[in-house]
């Protein structure tokens, strides 16, 4: 079973991944499924209603607006970084994490490098696909580089104003 | 001067740490060039023509002594014995090794100095008026917001890869000698008609390919939602800019293609969603207020005997008075500009021994307090009048006391083709062409205020645009061209400047300029400046004049 | 007739391509008239990711009998900045030196374009 790089209580570890990607055109298989919205759109009610637990990957201009009655029901949102400097997909895991309140698994996936560990844990990225080959220990160690922090995020770090008390 | 804490100085420490690592992983072939050039530039690490470009940050143009003497320190260790002021109020260093870096950001670390930020597609330095805290026109001192801007945009993890670079700039006061209109968000200080105060926020100025003097898009914006409304428009910015074309990628496009209403509209209902939770608490605007060392002044008067009698006595200091010496809100006090126009030398440029004559002045006379332009100056903002003597005779022995402030030689240029790797011309020689065409200074004065900048390519980094005669150097056939274009203005009355002609070779540009002058010296009225006389004849009798002789 | 050039990664110093190493000097570079060599030669400057940074090459024109590199970036890369002679590879001074000071010819060089994204 493929791996991705998990989050979970402070802790980064390589775990194992129940989902499938299906893109829009295969057919698609049985368990637990990641597609995209435009599928999900289509397809999602009656896949929700077999029990299977189900994705939506979002592109950097779809926003996660247009999911926002269906995140209950989502277990994880992969947000798709085509290029690493695309910014795009960070607002996306603020957004779910701080406005929606999503508690499912928020994944970045693409061209997803070890530099951007810190930013992403920050904005509430909890799941990393990276696509430099780093390890578990490398996310751990890019993640923790900074001992404060200036501003809130959706990670709930206090920021400087609030350390200082 | 804000004081850094510990807090404060533990996170450039750590900043320079992950650096440190970054350039061991590049080195050793673990990233690719391709994957570091966004790292090193957000550490304000270029690489250039000759050699790797690094970009230190002045917050809001502010330095101490301590600061100004490790720059100049650095300069030496490290490069060539020179750095250079830019448009921005940074410092650049223009023969930096990629592989001193990590030290270099060590040794700046710990005199609360950083690299962070400086280029890339991040919120750049937040710039603010020079004379804060000093002059009687503020309503506030800007440098407070500029500090709590610069610690919330520092390593923001939602928008540190926007579409494109992102520049804001403050002023308290009615006159603007920061650009406000001209910058992705320019915030000026007003007082509400209740006395509170607020911004005016003017979003989507900028120069450029495509420059534009920004509309404002919230008239008042109570300054305790400042960074609510900043959050809302990043956001709108970071989801919506242009990301296909990185000439069409900046908040003008946007806010141009939405149309300020609509682009308000969305940022209004953004900022409606985000709340007072996104604001900074007025606890910490206080805080930061406080940390900013507080000057003390004697109760003086008025009028210093010394200073009158050493005006007397000496023509060339009373020059240097009447052109260098602004009002200072306090009695018996004075803000000092310390041209770096020097004629014949590299407009911005400043040698390691001027940076510590600087340093030792701001410590001697000045309340440790020193400040860069974005015209490429610099500033000791709280001189008493009983030091000007003193102070000018250590100017002028540094090469530091051209009487030039806001004359015509005190030109701003961008480095240009002799050291950038975008430009597509020189500006420098330009620079020090017309600089030394306008040596008299009798003349200069005659002419009085008249703003050049030059540009060697288009993105404008010496502000073409907005100069009373703007010069953009460009390719022509592989020659150096330069267009001219009148009438800009980067002040409160901000215009993008109009074009003269047909771009002129380099060996035309100084004598160029002298008939421009000659035109206004002809055509002027009663205190007219060159901007102006420009303003009411418009370009007709300007342009006659400088083709007439093209033959 | 072409040259090979790029920024050194440590230094960020401009050097030459010369049979698989890199020189500082313009006027030892070597110099390409086949465009295949040309090619292969700027491949492998490529592949030395921890070497050189961006190599490209560029387009030469013939000066007092000796080779140039076209366009007037280029010459200022060879030579440094003119604001000041005694900075970059031009205080060396000498005959190698002078003949890219007196190179005119200005038609755009290949290098340009690559350039732009630095």
């Amino acid at each position: 079973m493929p791996t991705r790089i998990k989050l979970e209580d402070g802790q980064f570890n390589l775990v194992e991944d129940p989902f499938t990607y299906a893109s829009d055109d295969e057919d698609l298989p049985r368990g637990d499924l990641i597609i995209s919205l435009t599928r999900f759109q289509a397809e999602g009610e009656r896949l929700l209603s077999e029990g299977r637990s189900v994705g939506v990957r979002l592109e950097p201009a779809e926003e996660v607006e247009v999911l926002a009655y269906d995140l209950p029901r989502l277990s994880v949102i992969a947000v798709s970084f085509p290029k690493f400097n695309d910014g795009r997909g960070y607002t996306a895991a603020r957004l779910l994490r701080e406005r929606y309140g999503f508690k499912g698994e928020v994944r970045a996936v693409g061209d997803v490098l070890r530099e951007q560990a810190g930013f992403m844990v920050r904005v509430g990225f909890d799941a990393f696909e990276p696509a430099d080959g780093s390890t578990p220990e490398q996310w751990a160690h890019a993640a923790r580089r900074h001992r404060h922090v200036y501003q809130r995020a959706a990670d709930h770090r206090p920021p400087a104003f609030a350390e200082r008390g | 001067m804000y004081q850094y804490d510990t807090l404060d100085k533990e996170f450039l420490a750590d900043r320079a740490a992950e650096f440190r690592e970054q350039v061991g992983r590049r080195l050793a072939g673990e990233i690719t060039e391709d994957q570091f050039k966004p790292i090193r530039l957000m550490n304000g690490l270029y690489l250039q023509l000759h050699a790797y470009m690094l970009r230190i940050a002045i917050p809001y143009g502010s330095l101490n002594p301590t600061q100004m003497r490790a720059l100049a320190a650095i300069g030496r260790k490290y490069d060539k014995g020179y750095g250079h002021f830019t448009t921005r109020t940074n410092l650049q260093f223009h023969w930096i090794k990629l592989a001193d870096t990590p030290a270099i950001l060590d040794e700046l670390a710990a005199v609360d100095m950083h690299a962070i930020q400086t280029s890339g597609n991040c919120i750049r330095n937040t710039t603010a008026d020079p004379y804060a805290g000093a002059t009687a026109e503020e309503i506030d001192d800007p440098r407070v917001w500029s500090e709590a801007i610069r610690q919330w945009s520092s390593l923001h993890p939602e928008f540190s890869f926007l579409p494109r670079k992102f520049k804001i700039a403050i002023t308290a006061a009615a006159k603007d000698r920061t650009a406000a209109k001209v910058h992705d968000i320019g915030l000026m200080l007003r007082r509400g008609r209740d006395g509170t105060m607020g911004f005016e926020v003017i979003v989507g100025g900028g120069l450029g390919r495509t420059p534009y003097v920004g509309p404002t898009i919230k008239e008042f914006l109570p300054v305790n939602r400042l960074f609510s409304y900043l959050e809302a428009i990043l956001r709108v910015y970071n989801r919506h800019g242009r990301r296909d074309n990185k000439f069409k990628a900046r908040i003008k496009i946007l806010v141009a293609a939405l149309g300020a209403e609509e682009f308000a509209r969305q940022v209004e209902e953004e900022w409606a969603k985000i709340g007072p939770e996104g604001d900074l608490p007025d606890t910490e605007i206080a805080r930061i207020r406080g940390a900013f060392a507080p000057v003390h002044f004697d109760t003086l008067v008025n009028r210093s005997e010394i200073f009158e009698a050493a005006k007397a006595a000496d023509p060339q200091f009373a020059r240097f008075a009447r052109n260098n010496l602004r009002e200072h809100k306090r009695a018996g006090y004075t803000i000092v500009v310390i041209s770096l126009k020097a004629i014949g030398e590299t407009p911005g440029d400043a040698t390691s021994e001027q940076m510590e004559v600087v340093a030792d002045l701001a410590e001697r006379y000045g309340q440790n307090d020193i400040r860069v332009t974005h015209e490429q100056n610099l500033v000791l903002p709280h001189v008493k009048l009983d030091d000007t003597p003193a102070v000018y005779a250590a100017l002028k022995a540094a090469g530091l006391a051209t009487p030039n402030v806001n004359l015509i030689s005190d030109i701003i240029a961008c480095p240009g083709l002799d050291y950038c790797a975008l430009a597509n011309a020189r500006a420098i020689p330009i620079a020090q062409d017309i600089a030394r065409t306008f040596a008299d200074q009798d003349r200069a004065e005659l002419v009085g205020e008249l703003k050049i900048k030059i540009s060697g390519c288009i993105n404008a980094c010496g502000h073409h645009h907005v100069g009373h005669i703007g010069i953009l150097g460009v390719d022509k056939k592989g020659e150096e061209f330069y267009q001219l274009t009148l009438g800009g203005s980067g002040a409160e009355d901000a215009a993008v400047g109009s074009m003269l002609g047909p771009a002129l070779p380099a060996g035309r540009v100084a004598d160029a300029v002298d008939t421009l002058v000659d035109v206004y010296l002809r055509e002027r009225q009663e205190g007219e400046r060159f901007l102006d006389t420009f303003r009411r004849t418009g370009v007709a009798p300007f342009k006659e004049a400088v083709y007439a002789d093209a033959d | 007739m072409k040259a090979l050039t790029g920024n050194r990664l440590t230094d960020g110093e401009v050097v030459f391509w010369k049979a698989g190493a890199w020189v500082e000097r313009f006027a030892e570079a070597e110099l390409f008239d086949d465009a295949q060599k040309a090619e292969a030669a700027e491949a492998s400057a490529k592949s030395q990711q921890t070497v050189v940074v961006d190599p490209y090459l560029v387009d030469l024109i013939e000066s007092d009998g000796l080779w140039a590199p076209l366009s007037y970036r280029e010459r200022l890369r060879a030579l440094g900045p003119t604001n000041h002679p005694h900075h970059g590879k031009q205080a060396e001074g000498g005959a190698a030196i002078e003949a890219l000071r007196h190179a005119s010819g200005a038609a755009r060089s290949s290098g340009r374009v690559k350039l732009i994204k630095r």
